[in-house]
């Protein structure tokens, strides 16, 4: 047993792992679509249970601390990273100014086989946002307000942006360059209720010229709307994109016909009425949630402050020595030796 | 519309680059004068392949070294005030465009080397490899336009400090472990053998050089870790393969690699030292190529 255990946590191994981990990496290299993840998760597999077989039985790696501190690091990242793509949770969102988040609307969502439901517990209320640009139309910093509740019935009001996320459950939400307007619309059908919704627009300014979008109202015919933006833009100068300041007038195409809507007009078609309450905004989220970040950290902190403890064995012992004698650190004489 | 001798007529920074970048030139010049007239003199007085005893003798300095010490020094200086400059000029550090981490590399690498020159006398020598090689930097950034490019709203980050200033120490530890490495295979010359012929025995510079590369992948590891952290907050994951990460992973698993093939096989001298340069050149193009070969580097996803 203790043989077999011995062979696989051998040393010649570990190379081999490493090279099958290099030729993983080196496949996932700019993650090409198609590549699977087992090249990556076999070669480490066998490299965590190489790894601990030779915690346990090479007295190489387990009677010298920094070493042993080292690589148990490595095996603990390499489990916890395992865990955290088992119960990971990606996804993007898009929410309107002044609507509360709901889970339901995440997109894109890609999530281990073990994520549970935390996510169902975030609540939050998207507020106004700014983004400064610099001339040439250069992305500067995001300030996004959002409103939490506080637990006792009131709301906290919050900036985040850029690389400071909102962070509630574990969930990570981090404002992205995609965010735009939308049209605040009220369906007035000629029997049945109104209905009051948004139209989210294209992503602004990056398609600043293809402000368009369809919807189709129940029962009626399909719309097509067109949003003339007046938001201060400029290419030469820099300038504030800022949702309060902006204003937009809405085409509405219906068949042939073409009419333009200012905030609180309306429009009478076919099966009821349309009117365009006003304009707000909406911020594109990524959204992020693994809860072994804080212990990778740890992990690979305390791994490399093992390792700079061998370096500091294994060299400031010697620093001393050679006043006497030579600096001697043959690949063949240190193979031996445990400093 | 900003032509290029507009550029250059606002870039105040450019004569303080080149003052330094000529600071190390003349050190490269007179490195190379040093050890070709040196074995003359220094012949006899440590047999080149004994094992290197560190006497009183090795601790002093050589004719040129000295020199070569201040040299390599003002070249910091120089360029330490050229970027100091240009940061009050564009109104960020270093860090966003490739004249500028040419730039800041030059410096930090000069740094390095001037203080490991100084308290490391075994390596000195090795300056013949080293410093050309920075001069491949010093060169490329002649052809570069100084052109200032925005911060990206991601760098207003504290771990920027970490990762870059990290990467940068690991890059000048690879660069001296390459140095040192540069002998051993030079040494096979008989031609430049004799240049080095007062240098520690090949096995004390093996030694000494593997000693710069553990050293090195710990900032490596170092540097991974911080720029993990950084990506998180920057693009909300920590880790994601993209074309630099990807190529730094290789790299310091290549190291990885490196220490455990020479503590498990007689690794023979002159394979130890290409293995040692295998990571600087991978490590320059992962630096300094990455972000031209693929439009999702860092360079890309800001
Ligand atoms: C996965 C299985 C692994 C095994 C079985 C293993 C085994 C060992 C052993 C036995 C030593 C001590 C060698 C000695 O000085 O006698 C060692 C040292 C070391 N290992 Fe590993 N290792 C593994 C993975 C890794 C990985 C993935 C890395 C990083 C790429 C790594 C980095 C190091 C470093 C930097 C040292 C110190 C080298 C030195 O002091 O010169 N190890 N390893």
């Amino acid at each position: 047993m203790k043989k077999f255990l011995r062979a696989l946590g051998s040393i010649r191994l570990a190379l081999v792992g490493m090279v099958l981990l290099g030729v993983g990496a080196a496949l996932s290299y700019d993650n090409p679509a198609g590549t699977p993840v087992w090249v990556l998760v076999a070669p480490l597999a066998l490299l965590a249970i190489n790894l601990f077989c030779a915690i346990a039985t090479n007295p190489r790696i387990n009677r010298r601390p920094g070493l042993l501190v080292f690589h148990l690091g490595l095996f603990a990242i390499i489990v916890l990273a395992g865990i955290g793509r088992l119960t990971h949770l990606d996804g993007q969102l898009e929410i309107t100014e002044g609507s509360a988040f709901s889970p339901d609307e995440l997109t894109e969502v890609k999530k281990g086989p073990f994520h549970g439901d935390g996510l169902s517990k975030v609540a939050f209320i998207q507020g106004s946002y700014t983004v400064e640009y610099n001339a040439g139309m250069v992305r500067g910093l995001t300030h996004s307000q959002v409103l939490i509740p506080d637990g006792r019935g009131g709301m906290i009001s919050r900036v985040v942006g850029d690389d400071r996320p909102l962070v509630l459950e574990g969930y990570r939400f981090y404002t992205t360059y995609n965010k735009g307007f939308a049209p605040v619309l009220t369906w007035m059908p000629d029997q049945g209720e109104a209905m009051t919704g948004t139209i989210h627009m294209p992503s602004y300014p990056l398609f600043d010229y293809k402000q368009d979008s369809n919807w189709t109202p129940p029962g009626g015919k399909p719309l097509r709307f067109w949003l003339r933006l007046d938001t201060g833009l400029r290419q030469d100068a820099a300038w504030l994109l800022d949702g309060k300041k902006a204003s937009g007038v809405l085409v509405v195409n219906a068949g042939e016909r073409r009419v333009e809507l200012l905030p609180g007009q309306s429009l009478r078609l076919e099966g009821g009425s349309l009117r365009y309450e006003r304009l707000t905004s909406w911020m594109g989220y990524k959204v992020f949630y693994d809860p072994t970040l804080h212990w990778l950290f740890v992990a690979s902190v305390v791994a490399i402050m093992g390792l700079g403890a061998h370096f500091w064995r294994k060299f400031g012992v010697r620093m001393q020595r050679t006043h006497e004698s030579s600096i001697t650190d043959t690949p063949v004489a240190s193979s031996g030796r445990m400093p | 519309m900003n032509t290029f001798g507009d550029i250059i007529g606002r870039a105040t920074e450019l004569p303080w680059l080149w003052a330094g970048l000529v600071a190390y030139g003349l050190a490269t010049i007179v490195v190379i004068a040093g050890v070709m007239r040196m074995p003359h003199r220094a012949a006899g007085a440590m047999a080149a392949h004994d094992s290197y005893v560190p006497s009183e003798k090795a601790r002093t300095w050589h004719g040129h070294e000295k020199l070569v010490l201040v040299l390599v020094s003002s070249g910091v200086a120089l360029i330490a005030i050229a970027l100091a400059e240009r940061w009050v000029r564009i109104g960020h550090g270093p860090f966003v465009n490739l004249f500028e981490l040419l730039m800041s590399q030059l410096f930090s690498l000069g740094l390095i080397f001037a203080i490991t020159y100084w308290r490391v006398p075994a390596m000195r020598a090795s300056a013949v490899v080293a410093l050309p090689l920075i001069w491949v930097l010093g060169i490329w950034v002649l052809t570069l336009q100084p052109v200032d490019t925005p911060l990206p709203p991601t760098y207003h980050n504290d771990w920027l400090w970490a990762h870059v200033g990290l990467g940068k120490i690991f890059l000048s530890l690879c660069l001296i472990g390459t140095g040192l490495a540069g002998v051993i295979l030079l040494r096979h010359s008989e031609r430049f053998a004799p240049w080095f012929r007062h240098m520690p025995a090949n096995e004390v510079l093996d030694g000494l050089a593997w000693r710069f590369m553990l050293l090195a992948f710990i900032f490596h590891s170092l540097m991974l870790v911080a720029g993990a952290v950084w990506a998180q907050d920057a693009w909300g994951r920590y880790w994601s393969w993209d074309a630099l990460e990807t190529s730094s992973f290789l790299n310091w698993l290549l190291l990885g690699m490196g220490l455990h093939a020479r503590f498990t096989y007689r690794v023979p001298l002159r394979a130890g030292a290409v293995l040692i340069i295998a990571v600087f050149v991978f490590a320059f193009f992962t630096y300094f190529g990455t972000p031209f070969y693929s439009e999702a580097a860092h360079k890309g996803v800001i």
